[in-house]
């Protein structure tokens, strides 16, 4: 296409403009109108009530069961009935059994539950729509006091910080490898990062799957993952190049750290949801599993820069930044557990690991122009995504 | 590795609270679609207020399914229907038989059957269950029935009688009777004994189960023992949302009604209980009476008791009668042993009271 405008209509916002601009929302306006009071000739009255209530997660304190729920449906609704394992109990709803759409409620339902026994709720609404919550385990439910408090602090730092710090711990042994081995490494890095980017993207469809049709999970992962992905590009554009080769690695090293540190703040939500639930105590095993697949994180982190040298301030806030998010995490999964929260991190995560493998990949390609695919960088990454693979299989 | 977690599953049942939740949340939600047709009568309904539910404890603090619906709006009270037969309009026939007449209508209506929900019904006169009707061995019966709804509907008796009395598809004009349509059931009232009727129209399930039923309580020529109270006692059950299960369990009509407006009678006072039990879906029923023993007469049908107990079970369409007095005064409970019918419904208070 040629531009076939005249120079002179240069760009000025005149007052035409702005009433052209404006025109097709006042028509638009006139339509909604037009339509909401004649229905445009459609019958679109639905002939039932279609109701939505998500019961986002339940409390149990002795002698109670609170059930925290929203309505995701298009219309207020009314909660009218609550049955416990068959049977009906009293209850009260705060702030009112009314519940408007996208509105919040506490259910509170006397019942003297027992430690240790499953129970099944039911939810009636005025319109004779059930909604369930399964209580698999019945336990109190922790509160956020100080020793729980040090319980999912510690959850965090067994799952995040210190497989992340022992990884670390292989960087005097790697910085005597050659240049080759290096790139190797950097490779075995990029598998990591497409791994558990995968493993990060999944979950968060997942968690997208059980989010309120409302919130559009998968939109949000969209949303997430692309914003973070070209934000990063942004922070650091390749053509930045007035700094230092070993500055541009140590900022690599950073971004890897931050994104496995995003992808470990989603794995701490949901073990703070899950200690909620009572699922946690299963897991001995399970924390053993953590720091295996994890100690290969701390492992890309320090892949860009073992030829430099890094003091142990950096090393060690590397560390935390992709460890210490598990504990927030844990935090927040274990007091306020919200799947829109789980989803956004999830998504965030997944853009900004795909990012900086991306990245890692570029350097990579930096060094070794000469050679389209050179078989130990193909070893590498298969190395890398075999590793987390492998050490999944452990765990299982 | 026989371990059967995995770090996977971990992170699976990580939102397990939530997810499952939101899980059965969505898969209900397919269910209004599906029923689109039954769910219509709930436009209608005006928002039903909640009476709060820790409070509405009148008496017996800890017992479940308190607070009250509005029986005004129902039209209809269980409180009444316990003791109200229906006698029928009487004359004479030329050759001496006495005629019982009854005007019955079918009507669709929306019945608050537990504070806050309104049920979509299928009624006999507007009440669950319809009217108790009544009369002697050889009497005759003629019921002007009409269908004041919008389906076919019948009215199908325990008893014997012609097959085009029957009131069953198949056999006759009498067997589907459609919107707006009369007919005339006429017979003579045998064997005497405690009886039922319903609608017999296809598919009878959901027929029955939305609330066309009722007893029919046929004398003995030379009367029953005199006793100081009588009362008729329909067992059902309410399924709210179609599902073919039933939500409530009822006696009457209302569930825990006779829990929270217990049934006042005087000690040593002889009691005499039609109890009929018309539960679809559930395959028994059963009665329990607390701190006593009754009498039991299984059909009715004969004047010996057959049992002495304080439990009697029930499977759909079986009826008896029960006959006792309480010893002392006090607060009694009865229920349906099958407890989890107890729970959602089906439990009574009778307050004994010093003679």
């Amino acid at each position: 296409m040629t531009d076939q405008t005249s120079p002179t209509t240069k760009s000025r916002f005149t007052f035409q403009t702005f009433i052209l601009l404006l025109l097709p929302i006042i028509l638009l306006a006139g339509v909604i109108v037009l339509f909401l009071k004649t229905g445009g000739g459609l019958d679109l009255t639905s002939p039932a009530p279609i109701e939505s209530l998500t019961i986002e997660r339940y409390h149990l304190a002795r002698g109670h069961i609170e059930l925290n729920v929203q309505n995701t449906g298009p219309a207020e609704l009314n909660i009218a009935q609550v049955i416990v394992n068959e049977a009906v109990m009293p209850f009260e709803v705060t702030p009112s059994a009314t519940i408007p759409r996208l509105g919040k409620a506490l259910i509170t339902v006397n019942y003297a539950w027992t430690e240790g026994e499953a129970y099944a709720v039911r939810v009636f609404t005025s319109n004779a729509v059930p909604f369930d919550v399964m209580i698999p385990v019945a336990f109190e439910t922790p509160a956020p006091e100080a020793k729980t408090f040090w319980s999912f602090t510690l959850i965090g730092l067994y799952v995040g910080v210190i497989p992340i710090f022992l990884g670390i711990f292989w960087l005097p042994a790697l910085r005597t490898l050659g240049k080759q081995w290096m790139t190797f490494l950097m490779a075995v890095t990029v598998g990591l990062l497409i791994f558990l980017g995968l493993d990060t993207f999944i979950e968060a469809l997942e968690q997208a799957a059980e989010v309120p049709s409302t919130f559009q999970g998968i939109g949000l992962i969209g949303i997430g993952a692309v914003a973070t992905y070209m934000l990063l590009e942004m922070i650091d554009s390749p053509k930045s190049s007035d700094r230092s080769e070993s500055s541009q690695r140590l900022n690599i090293a950073w971004r890897i750290a931050l994104g496995i540190g995003i992808h470990n703040l989603g794995e701490g939500l949901a073990i703070g949801a899950a200690y909620n639930v009572g699922e946690i105590a299963l897991g001995t095993f399970l924390v053993v599993g953590f720091i295996i697949q994890n100690i290969t994180e701390g492992l890309g982190i320090i892949a860009p820069i073992l030829r430099d040298r890094p003091n142990i301030r950096q090393l060690a806030l590397l560390g935390l930044l992709g460890g210490a998010p598990a504990i927030l995490g844990a935090w927040i999964g274990g007091f306020t557990p919200s799947l829109f929260l789980a989803v956004l991190f999830l998504a965030i995560g997944t853009g900004a690991i795909f990012q900086v493998a991306v990245e890692i990949g570029r350097i990579i390609q930096k060094d070794n122009v000469k050679q389209p695919m050179p078989g130990f960088i193909f070893s590498g990454v298969i190395t890398g995504m075999l590793m987390l693979w492998v050490t999944g299989i452990f765990i299982k | 590795m026989k371990n059967k977690l995995s770090r996977r599953d971990l992170l699976k049942l990580g939102g397990f609270g939530i997810l499952s939740a939101a899980g059965s949340v969505a898969l209900t939600n397919l269910k209004p679609a599906e029923k689109a047709d039954h769910k219509k009568h709930f436009l209608q309904t005006p928002t039903p207020h909640r009476p709060d539910a820790f409070s509405g404890m009148e008496h017996g603090e800890g017992l479940p399914g308190t607070g009250d619906v509005n029986h005004e709006r129902n039209g209809f009270n269980p409180g009444d229907i316990l003791t109200d037969f229906d006698y029928g309009k009487t004359s004479t026939l030329p050759n001496g038989q006495t005629l019982r007449e009854y005007e019955i209508v079918t009507v669709n209506k929306n019945i608050e059957i537990v504070p806050g929900i309104d049920f979509p019904a299928w009624t006999y006169n507007g009440r669950i269950p319809g009217p108790a009707i009544r009369a002697t061995e050889g009497d005759r019966i003629r019921i002007h029935f009409k269908n004041g709804s919008d389906h076919p509907h019948s009215m199908h008796f325990h008893g014997v009688h012609p097959s085009e009395m029957d009131g069953v598809p198949g056999t006759g004009p009498g067997g589907t009777v459609n919107p707006g349509e009369e007919f005339i059931y006429e017979f003579d009232a045998e064997p005497f004994g405690l009886h039922l009727y319903h609608c017999h129209v296809f598919p009878l399930a959901r027929h029955i189960a939305k609330g066309l039923y009722g007893a029919f309580v046929v004398d003995p020529k030379e009367g029953r023992p005199r006793v100081d109270r009588e009362m008729v006692m329909v067992m059902h059950g309410i399924d709210i949302d179609f599902d073919d299960a039933n939500d409530f369990y009822a006696v009457n009509g209302i569930p825990f009604y006779y829990q929270n407006h217990p049934i006042q009678i005087k000690v040593g006072e002889t009691v005499r209980i039609y109890l009929v039990n018309i539960l679809e879906f559930d395959l028994l029923n059963s009665f329990h009476l607390h701190a006593n023993f009754f009498h039991y007469y299984p059909t009715g049908t004969s004047l010996t008791p057959s049992e002495f107990t304080d439990t009697i079970i029930q499977g759909q369409a079986q009826r008896g009668i029960l006959e006792f007095s309480y010893k002392y005064p006090g607060m009694y409970m009865f229920h349906a042993h099958v407890t989890e019918f107890a729970e959602l419904g089906w439990n009574g208070m009778f307050e004994v009271v010093s003679a």
